[in-house]
């Protein structure tokens, strides 16, 4: 893989890493306002409310952008996307996977599209090859996510 | 069952999918307003599909406490990291970091809360992620 300078590197693990945290709080939201409204309702709401914050947060921000050329039609849809996730999860949730089950095989699908995608350099994103040391992270990382997944709590 | 499997799969597929969209458009604008856009266009379509199907305010929605509703402002910069992240280490770093913070942090919040959970299943989960995300790293300080 390209390699960025290692303190830029361990900045930008940290920052995946912290994203995780944020993302552990969002199931912890959202799955509140699906215990006592809809399944749809929990998905419709954090993303009118994220809607707006987004605006909020560009009004303060005011990032700059990095081309002025139109990007592709479709880079504007990665949200259905999002949307289609959310239904697929209800219907598996309330089937025999249950929630480890459907924890655990969405991370096997989200890890083997992403390797391939790298590969390939999909979606006009950077190509990058994974290295053995990459493999060896992956396999540590997923054997502890399973084991927690399915022996680590109560459900 | 073997189709469930196959959608829970597909489901996987398709949070990366996704980021990788909102990765391609980060690229073109910022990562804040390709957020802006993931939350825009999926509320619509969300709001087209509840219209369709029905039920969308079904249940006890406003019984909720009040800090439920913060998922959206979490959400927003999930996205934006995420979209700004991918273009930087990659979609299977950055998928693998997020899984490691988040499988972590899981763990702290159920501990908290008092969710019951075997100790030792635990300790070993949180070790190896802490062992891959060392090796991950190690890898880079060689290169």
């Amino acid at each position: 893989m390209s390699q960025p300078s290692q303190s830029k590197q361990l900045g930008y693990f940290a920052a995946a890493f912290s994203a995780g945290g944020l993302l552990s709080l969002m199931v912890l939201f959202n799955g509140t306002l699906a215990a006592y409204g809809s399944l749809f309702f929990a998905s419709w709401v954090p993303h009118l409310t994220g809607t707006f914050a987004a605006l909020l947060f560009l009004m303060i921000l005011r990032p700059k952008r990095s081309e002025s050329a139109r990007p592709p039609f479709w880079v504007y849809l990665g949200g259905i996307s999002g949307g289609v996730t959310v239904m697929l999860t209800s219907a598996t949730l309330n089937s025999a996977l249950a929630l480890s089950g459907t924890i655990a095989l969405g991370l096997a699908g989200q890890m083997v599209f992403s390797l391939f995608a790298d590969m390939r350099g999909l979606l006009g994103l950077p190509q990058r090859t994974p290295t053995a040391r990459d493999y060896l992270a992956l396999s540590f990382i997923i054997a502890g996510s399973l084991i927690l997944i399915f022996f680590g709590s109560g459900t | 069952m073997i189709w469930f499997a196959a959608l829970a799969i597909l489901a996987g597929v398709l949070v990366s999918l996704s980021r990788q969209i909102n990765g391609r458009l980060a690229l073109s604008t910022s990562a804040m307003e390709s957020s802006f856009w993931n939350h825009f266009v999926g509320l619509v379509f969300i709001t087209f599909i509840a219209l369709l199907f029905g039920g969308l305010f079904a249940g006890e929605p406003l019984a909720s406490p009040w800090w439920a509703y913060l998922g959206g402002t979490v959400g927003v910069i999930f996205i934006a990291a995420g979209s700004w992240l991918i273009t930087r280490i990659g979609a299977a770093q950055t998928a693998l970091l997020i899984i490691a913070g988040q499988m972590i942090s899981g763990v702290i919040l159920d501990m908290i809360m008092g969710a019951p959970g075997d100790l030792w299943a635990r300790a070993l989960g949180v070790g190896l992620i802490l062992a891959g995300m060392w090796v991950a790293q190690g890898g880079k300080s060689r290169a």
